[in-house]
């Protein structure tokens, strides 16, 4: 037996004289034997567990070992140093011996009827530990494994709930760092050429790295390690760094994690769980790429047409890039939630396509309309959304276009919604309509207004044209430069 | 951060805590981690926002999800594991 197999069958002996099994059988020898305390010992007779004060085991140990020179297989009553009745019993794996029970000291020397009952508890004994042993196995091998698949599972939840790219890239830079108990992590893309890395995100938690660092320069692919990764697509595993490809078919980035957290090396485990990681990360990815490329169609889509119905008449349909501007400042101080702002945003770039229909000597009478002149307006108004309902992308911007010209307290068209019913999207580009009518100069809008006048008009209509906490986001918008800007036409 | 003895007087954030510091790369949902502790799903629910609170640990949230995991903060980690170490 070689000094490794010795080490196997030592380590056995200490685990089972631990066990639960064992306790079980100490009850059970206890009774037959009149004797719970027993003490272990290994396939040389040197102890390995003392339980028991009575007698000095090791000298027991060696005094076995002098009567008999090979292991034993059978049991064995003897008498001790101090010449009391004690009994050995080995504890026998499949064909090996691993070692012996000592039962030291026993009243009187045991029956072979008692001796064949301790024979059969130590195999339920021997039983039990294996079960206990594989289910030890099973918790310490597929417990972390489980964690860490309800971990990715989580991170996969979190990456997906967002198809903002930025968003979405700072999101898997932070849970890299917190899976990777890095101190480091950088996310690099590919750009369109495929010849340069461009670094996303760069989070170090030691110091904010600002875009304009050095460290966001762009890098050439085959240079730095993230070069390399990028262009051999192999993972780069080192104790300070893992650097992982991100790859769907081709390489399309990296994701790299630099200096743990206490210090220590990363292990196999942590580049298992990285790579994990960028194929999820991947996937969002790429669907964040999708929705960019089929919002930039949509918003395409959607300017084409402004572009078309302004050709019919200019100014009427649609409204200023400042309009565009200020629904959206607003939408962001009134905290729209990002796909309501999106919303929002097409619906500003063709608000007035319910006037489609509605004859021009009515569209652009100075002055107040008649009430039956009114009523085409209502009914025309319905007529023309049907132009832009069939496109599939503005269907969450219909009620926005289709009440911005609802009134607050229900005087409006063309439902005569009130208060809350009216869609917030339509309640902010109601305001935002009427304070651009109002400072720009068009022929059929009346007179121009100061900036300042506008802003009292809004203020003074607060509660019955306009939203009140409407109306509070635009006051307060009106203060900051930045929306001065914006405003002015 | 209050005393780190403190924590472990409540059972169920003793016992997130002895999870973090057994599993510290995890990040998970508060049902997911009760599930793993062996606790209600309230109280652990009760005991992250706690400890996120604290600084022990940090919330990963979206529209649909709250995730926590071990705080990355080198010193706190050391004492909790410090900690841990003397009462086992």
């Amino acid at each position: 037996m070689n000094e490794s197999e010795k080490k196997a069958k030592y380590e056995f002996l200490v685990k089972f004289s631990k066990s639960n099994s064992i306790t079980a059988f100490r009850k059970l020898c206890s009774k037959v034997l009149k004797k719970s305390r027993c003490a272990f010992l290994d396939s040389d007779y040197r102890p390995v567990n003392f339980v028991g004060k009575e007698c000095n085991h090791l000298r027991l140990g060696k005094y076995l070992a002098r009567l008999k020179s090979s292991p034993l297989r059978e049991y064995m009553v003897f008498k001790c140093s101090c010449n009391r009745v004690c009994l050995s019993f080995p504890v026998i794996q499949g064909s090996s011996v691993y070692g012996h029970v000592l039962f030291i000291h026993l009243k009187k020397e045991p029956r072979k009827s008692i001796i064949d009952a301790v024979r059969i508890f130590m195999d339920l004994a021997l039983k039990e530990f294996q079960k206990e042993q594989e289910l030890t196995k099973l918790y310490e091998t597929i417990r972390p494994r489980a964690i860490a698949l309800s971990t990715i599972h989580t991170i996969h939840r979190l990456l997906s709930s967002t198809l903002n790219m930025d968003e979405l890239i700072e999101r898997i830079a932070r849970l890299t760092l917190q899976v990777m108990r890095s101190r480091h992590c950088s996310i690099m893309l590919l750009d369109e050429s495929r010849k340069y890395l461009i670094p996303k995100a760069i989070i170090n938690l030691d110091k904010e790295i600002p875009k304009t660092d050095p460290q966001y320069k762009k890098i050439k692919l085959g240079v730095k390690l993230e070069g390399k990764v990028a262009k051999t697509g192999k993972a780069v595993f080192g104790r300070n760094v893992v650097c992982v490809p991100l790859v769907e078919e081709d390489v399309i980035g990296v994701i790299s994690a630099r200096d743990k957290t206490n210090d220590a090396p990363f292990d196999k485990f942590e580049l298992e769980i990285l790579i994990t990681l960028a194929e999820q990360a991947v996937i969002a990815v790429k669907n964040a790429q999708m929705y960019e490329e089929q919002e930039k169609m949509a918003y395409g889509s959607i300017k084409t047409l402004a572009a078309l119905l302004d050709s019919k008449s200019p100014n009427t349909f649609t409204h200023s890039d400042q309009f565009v501007k200020m629904v959206l400042a607003l939408a962001e101080a009134m905290k729209l939630p990002r796909e309501d702002i999106a919303n929002l945003h097409y619906a500003a770039l063709l608000p007035d396509t319910g006037k489609f229909s509605i004859p021009d000597e009515i569209l652009k009478k100075p002055g107040s309309l008649s009430s039956k002149e009114y009523d085409i307006i209502k009914k025309q108004h319905l007529e023309s959304l049907k132009i832009i309902e069939h496109l599939e992308f503005l269907k969450p911007a219909m009620p926005i276009i289709r009440h911005h010209h609802e009134r607050y307290d229900g005087a409006g068209y063309p439902d005569g919604l009130k208060g809350d019913s009216i869609p917030p999207g339509a309640r902010i580009m109601a305001v935002a309509n009427a304070f651009e009518a109002m400072i720009s100069a068009r022929p059929y809008k009346g007179k121009k207004i100061s900036i300042s006048q506008a802003i009292k008009e809004i203020e003074k209509n607060k509660g019955t044209q306009f939203d009140p906490e409407t109306v509070d986001a635009f006051i307060a918008a009106t203060n900051n430069p930045e929306f001065e800007n914006i405003v002015r036409l | 951060m209050n005393n780190i003895k403190s924590f472990f007087k409540n059972n169920t954030a003793k016992k997130i805590l002895l999870f973090f510091n057994e599993n510290p790369n995890c990040i998970d949902t508060a049902k997911g981690i009760s599930l793993w502790i062996g606790s209600d799903t309230g109280l652990t629910q009760k005991c992250l926002n706690q400890l996120v609170k604290e600084g022990v640990l940090t919330s990963h949230q979206t529209a649909s999800t709250s995730a926590y995991a071990y705080t990355n903060n080198k010193a706190v980690v050391k004492n909790i594991e410090k900690y841990i170490k003397n009462i086992l």
